[in-house]
């Protein structure tokens, strides 16, 4: 049954070692926008799971052996599993070190309240070595793409998921032929913003590239090349659409 | 058994399918969608592409054709691999009228959205006197075969009857429409005069114009003025650039929103800017902004002047820079006027509800498909 009205989101996100990164600010943000947030922790040896068990709106599960490095997928259906419990309108995929634009507060509402799509997808810039410039080289170029982010939950659907080890996709296989929305609002990730992570991320995927293709890809080789300066943009963040306030008591 | 139609269109999404356009004529034919789906049919849609398919509505699919070969303004081998693939399908709809050549199906329907043939552009593209009455005779061949022509427009009748007065009987005028009813009361901004350009940032519907507008006046009415570019560009460079460009000034804001959402914006908008230069029809966005009492400034192209009359219910200017600026300035100042081209607007837009839009295309597909 599609509604119309007083549809719920609720936000879905895997973590791991995630206290002193960018955790708090993520989760600051969703609360203001989700209903709630579903939390799987990865075996963190960290804070993470008691940061995010201090907001309100997280329920928090902890994995018993970590999944995410041998099979990102398992680790994706698990957390799907767990959200579904929740009887969720919409899903939100969002990562421990994504934030999406301020607008999405006054606009989630009006783009989930709807019977003419059923996923939304969103451009994700990616900030680099800072959190003041995003990266648009080659396959960086934050303008030609759009992922999907929330999708609707339709309790019907024999959901699955591809088996894949790495990028396997946030949604199981069928959201991929929801009726799509493309909105302007962007995504900002700041999985890279940090430049002594980009190592240790290089050696991740570059295993990851001889496992599964015998050859490190050229986005994976990107990594540890140093975009020009006019290959990094500053960030500036649209203006929220404050109107959308006005009349409504 | 429920009855198949196939409607036949250039491009819902971008040939490579990774984009949605939301222009008038994707709403139009999303609303045409609903309304054969509640007449029972069963509807699917084809477009150019590489062979992807995706759903647009549920249950409604379109699929592609890689066919991509146009000549004198016409898809000739789309149109054939359509009539071949399409075996099943016991009607079709040429969404776009010259899709319709060289051969349609034997109940078939076909819509012109507007005369395409007025912008500037359009004379080199066929240049010479040959190319053109190819042109013509392709266009002729178009309009003769399906047994319908539905015109969003009396422009477009009046230059075909024109033309060709023997095709007068095919042609059916159901203007464009507007959900009245989706468009609740305006919210008051006392000291705040909002300008909305609700289209999509391209050349030919007076984006240049419209930028230069609002780099002038809200520099001049600084605090009081803000306009609103919201549609998507026609690539991703021009939609970033255009959001660097609002970014860098205040009173400008560039967005989109999906259909649905546009009332929401339009009822907190005061004066919107529909200053198109050529291929227009009745133009979706013109009439939301007339349903929804905003101030309209147009153009005499295509079929606008099926929508306003000029002091009565909007404003009709040539598209230039600076009679813009003097219709928006004269509109900014005299709140009085304002309100009272919005009245009639509003008046106005009932005469094309989505009601009388319905019955007048029921009564045409009974005819047709039946």
């Amino acid at each position: 049954m599609i509604e119309e009205s007083n549809n719920t989101i609720v936000a879905m996100m895997p973590v791991r070692n995630e206290s002193m990164r960018y955790l708090k600010r993520v989760l600051e943000h969703l609360s203001q926008w989700v209903d709630k947030i579903v939390v799987l922790d990865d075996c963190s040896e960290d804070d993470t799971v008691k940061l995010a068990r201090s907001f309100e709106k997280a329920v928090v599960y902890e994995n018993e052996r970590p999944l995410f490095a041998e099979d990102e997928s398992a680790l994706r259906s698990r957390l799907w599993n767990l959200t579904i419990r929740e009887n969720p309108g919409w899903i939100a995929a969002i990562d421990a070190d994504e934030i999406m634009e301020d607008r999405i507060i006054d606009e989630v509402r009006f783009l989930i309240d709807q019977d003419y799509y059923d996923a939304i997808y969103f451009r994700v810039f990616d900030f680099w070595a800072s959190q003041t410039h995003y990266r648009k080289d080659g396959g960086w170029d934050p303008w030609t793409k759009f992922c999907p982010f929330m999708v609707r939950y339709k309790p019907g659907i024999n959901y699955f998921w591809p088996r894949r080890e790495i990028h396997g996709g946030r949604f199981p296989s069928p959201c991929e032929g929801f009726a799509p929305y493309y909105s302007d609002i962007r995504l900002k990730h700041y999985g890279w913003a940090n430049e002594k992570e980009h190592y240790s991320k290089f050696l991740f995927y570059r295993q990851k590239d001889l496992k599964l293709f015998g050859n490190i890809r050229p986005h994976t080789q990107s990594i540890m090349i140093s975009p020009k300066s006019t290959d990094l943009e500053e960030w500036k963040e649209s203006r929220r659409l404050y109107f959308l306030k006005e009349g409504i008591n | 058994m429920a009855k198949k139609v196939g409607i036949l269109t250039t491009n819902f999404f971008s040939p490579d399918g990774t984009r949605m356009i939301y222009g008038g004529a994707e709403r139009y034919g999303l609303e045409l969608t609903r309304l054969l789906l509640e007449m029972g049919y069963e509807v699917s849609w084809w477009q150019i592409g590489s062979g992807w398919k995706k759903e647009i509505l549920p249950g409604v699919v379109i699929n592609t054709i890689p066919e991509t070969r146009s000549e004198f303004m016409t898809f000739p081998n789309f149109n054939q691999h359509f009539y071949e693939q399409a075996m099943d399908v016991d009607n079709a709809i040429y969404f776009v009228t010259f899709l319709a050549y060289p051969q349609v199906l034997e109940k078939s329907i076909s819509i012109s959205h507007g005369v395409f043939w007025d912008y500037p552009g359009f004379d080199h593209q066929l240049p010479t006197e040959a190319e053109r009455k190819e042109w013509l005779r392709r266009l002729h061949i178009a309009l003769s075969g399906p047994q319908k022509v539905v015109s969003v427009d009396t422009n477009t009748i009046n230059w075909i009857n024109a033309t060709w007065p023997g095709l007068s009987h095919k042609l059916e005028y159901i203007p464009n429409f507007v959900d009245i009813d989706s468009f609740s009361h305006r919210i008051d901004h006392p000291g705040k005069v909002r300008i909305i350009f609700p289209r999509r940032l391209t050349a030919v519907r007076g984006v240049n114009e419209a930028a230069r507008a609002a780099n002038v006046l809200t520099k001049k009415y600084s605090g009081k003025v803000e306009f609103h570019f919201v549609g998507r560009g026609h690539s991703d460079q021009l939609e970033g650039e255009a959001l660097k460009w609002a970014s860098e000034n205040g009173g400008i804001f560039y967005y989109w929103q999906p259909p649905h959402m546009m009332p929401e914006i339009f009822r907190h908008m005061d004066i919107a800017l529909i200053p198109t230069k050529g291929t227009e029809g009745t133009s979706l966005s013109c009439l939301e902004a007339m349903a929804a009492g905003c101030a309209v400034i147009t153009t005499p192209v295509g079929g606008l002047t099926d929508l306003i009359i000029d002091g009565f219910n909007g404003l009709l200017i040539k598209p230039t820079p600076n009679n813009l600026i003097d219709a928006i300035e004269y509109l900014i100042n005299d709140e009085k006027e304002r309100n009272r081209l919005s009245q009639n607007a509003k008046l106005t837009a009932e005469a094309f509800s989505v009601d009388r839009w319905k019955q007048k295309w029921k009564k045409v597909i009974s005819e047709v498909f039946d």
